[in-house]
């Protein structure tokens, strides 16, 4: 408890042979001492308690007949009965394979894109260059998806740009915006133009951390261009991309709303549905009832809770840092 | 031997030892980072040539453009600045974005500034407390519920306070306090008998001006562009986020049920359906304040977001 130490007073008639002592403060003595400090944390954790802990709690109604309108504790227990139905409903699974198609899409294709991204940037050796560019790629990432979905709609839509210039050149118009069949594809390149050049940042720093006398070294042994690459380069940013991955998995069943959401009425509901969209049209649009809505998004919550606790548990295994660790 | 600082004149920065690239690897490069480059910048570009459009030009063009019209004209933007619907709701968000900023950096520094103090009282469990939250989320209708029992339903409340605390960026400014400010400042601070508040005021804030804004313009963001908020807890309301707006005049151009419907709405409320050029200009307005306030997080978000994912 070295932080202990530093806030005791310093005991100034202290013989300089004598080793400190250093007495147990009480409850009270520390409370005298550190209530501002106290006062100051309370206004956020009142904020997580409500807003966070609060809505936790709530996911006891999964396992409940819940009502609005009888008092909370004549609500009976069901069990898992409200899991069971979740699993049966016909529009589940394939809400919930959209999900994991778009995660994977997300890890299979974004993660490369911004990889190449940082290293194609990060051999641009003109600042002026490199600065402009870097202001135009992660530009993107701060509009909504609203704007990013209109922009889309304007650009590849039926009566968007490359539509008009296909059909001047005699063409068919192209539809490419409320196509079931090429969303998947349209989501990617939706999550391309907003969000590649943003997952850049990350690596671009991890590779202007590399010591560049590395590079001098393997250079001057020989090692061409693609070798110092496999070499430094990347096992220079492979603790970055376990971390990211992680958090990917974690997030494996959060692919967004907004998203998917907006689009759904262009695209149909068959091709756009993931979790997050599934409970708010079954639960809050529909009327399948409190106790169902919850039961889907705490399915959700405690998946997503196992993944990181094992993405983290292999990140140990393979000698990576993680995102926490055991102390 | 002074003539060693004779070298040949180099013409870039490229370290003595890096041999120059082939001319094939070259060209790949730059047309992989051209072509990306325009892909973002040529729609927005669009955009832009089309919301200052006159209708008879868009009309020739098929509703769209990519170069500047010969006759600009700024209809579209009087018409959303013109004291109808729009400018409410673009007044809406803006208060809306200022409040809840202001609200979330109150929350974020009071609670960084408390947990940068290692080993004070309930340390611990707070900081758990805290980075608990990063595990698992409550799902999005227990919040809802909560939203409703606490009377916030259709209120604008509900559009700042659920929200209003971002942990991530508690950990962030949490990271910077401990690590950036020196604890011999603070300790001297504490020397001369300032008190906490005294400190966190007179030092601590004003060393952390940059990465203060930057969290702020992050927050900032958020509310601009807040959507998903509104469409869960505020559907009834009349004033609705600018993002809100812009999704109906979408649905209302596209030519499907949802659009007709939308579009009998606006017939209803006796307004024509949203031109192109006015959804582009729409676009536009939303647009703006996030490339005024961009240079500023340019300049400094690297550092954030790095500080944050390194010791987080």
């Amino acid at each position: 408890m070295a932080t202990l130490q530093s806030t005791a007073p310093p005991d100034t008639d202290r013989p300089a042979d004598r080793p400190i002592v250093r007495r147990k403060r009480t409850v009270l003595q520390r409370l005298r001492h550190d209530w501002p400090l106290l006062l100051l944390a309370l206004p956020v954790v009142a904020h997580l308690s409500v807003f966070h802990y609060w809505p936790t709690a709530w996911n006891i109604i999964a396992f409940m007949d819940y009502s609005p309108y009888r008092p909370f504790w004549e609500n009976p227990f069901v069990g898992f009965a409200w899991f069971e139905r979740l699993f049966a409903d016909p529009y589940f699974a394939p809400a919930l394979a959209n999900t994991l198609k778009f995660a994977a899409l997300n890890l299979l294709c974004m993660f490369p894109l911004s990889v190449a991204l940082a290293l194609a940037m990060n051999s641009i050796i003109s600042v002026k260059v490199r600065s402009t560019f870097q202001s135009i790629v992660y530009l993107p990432h701060f509009f909504s998806w609203v704007l990013v979905v209109t922009v889309f709609v304007q650009v590849l839509g039926a009566d968007g740009l490359v539509s008009n210039w296909i059909m001047a050149g005699g063409g068919e118009r192209l539809d490419f915006t409320s196509n079931p069949e090429t969303f998947t594809f349209l989501v990617w390149m939706q999550w391309a133009w907003k969000d590649a050049g943003w997952g850049m940042i990350i690596f671009l720093a991890a590779l202007s951390s590399i010591n560049p006398s590395l590079y001098e070294a393997a250079a001057s042994d020989g090692a061409n261009r693609w070798r110092r690459m496999w070499h430094i380069t990347l096992p220079g940013i492979r603790p970055v991309i376990i971390l990211l991955l992680i958090l990917q998995i974690g997030g494996i069943l959060s692919v967004g709303f907004e998203q998917y959401q907006l689009q759904r009425q262009a695209v149909g509901f068959q091709a756009t549905e993931v979790l997050d969209t599934y409970v708010y049209y079954q639960s809050i649009v529909g009327g399948q009832g409190e106790s169902f809505g919850t039961a889907a998004g705490l399915f959700k919550g405690v998946i997503g809770l196992i993944l990181i606790l094992v993405a983290n548990k292999i990140a140990h295994r393979l000698g990576e840092q993680g995102i926490y660790q055991k102390s | 031997m002074t003539a060693i600082d004779v070298k040949p004149r180099r013409r870039s920065a490229r370290p003595v030892w890096d041999e120059e690239p082939s001319f094939i690897g070259k060209a790949v490069k730059a047309l992989f980072l051209i072509c990306y480059g325009a892909a973002i910048v040529l729609p927005l570009w669009a955009v832009v040539a089309t919301s200052v459009a006159s209708e008879e030009a868009l009309s020739r063009a098929g509703g769209n453009l990519l170069i500047l019209p010969t006759e600009v004209s700024f209809q579209a933007y009087q018409e959303i600045f013109s004291g109808g619907a729009l400018t409410d709701s673009l007044i809406l968000t803006t208060v809306l974005t200022i409040a809840g900023t202001a609200i979330s950096m109150v929350l974020t520094i009071c609670g960084a500034y408390a947990l940068s103090r290692t080993g004070s009282l309930l340390h611990r469990p707070i900081l758990w407390f805290i980075l608990l939250t990063f595990l698992f989320g409550p799902g999005m209708f227990p919040s809802f519920l909560v939203v409703q029992k606490l009377g916030l339903f259709n209120s604008y409340w509900a559009l700042i306070l659920p929200g209003a605390v971002g942990t991530f960026n508690i950990i962030i400014l949490r990271a910077f306090f401990m690590n950036s400010i020196p604890g011999e400042l603070l300790d001297a601070a504490k020397m001369d008998g300032a008190g906490e508040f005294r400190t966190l005021f007179t030092i601590v804030l004003p060393m952390s001006k940059a990465i203060l804004a930057v969290i702020a313009l992050f927050y900032a963001v958020g509310y601009w562009n807040m959507y998903f908020q509104a469409v869960l807890y505020t559907p009834g309301l009349e004033t609705q986020p600018i993002q809100v707006v812009l999704q109906r005049m979408l649905m209302s151009t596209q030519g499907l049920p949802e659009g007709a419907q939308a579009a009998a709405q606006y017939r209803d409320q006796g307004e024509a359906a949203p031109t192109a050029a006015l959804k582009m200009a729409v676009v536009v307005c939303t647009i703006i304040p996030i490339v005024l306030m961009y240079p500023f997080i340019q300049k400094h978000f690297t550092k954030a977001v790095i500080t944050g994912a390194v010791k987080g």
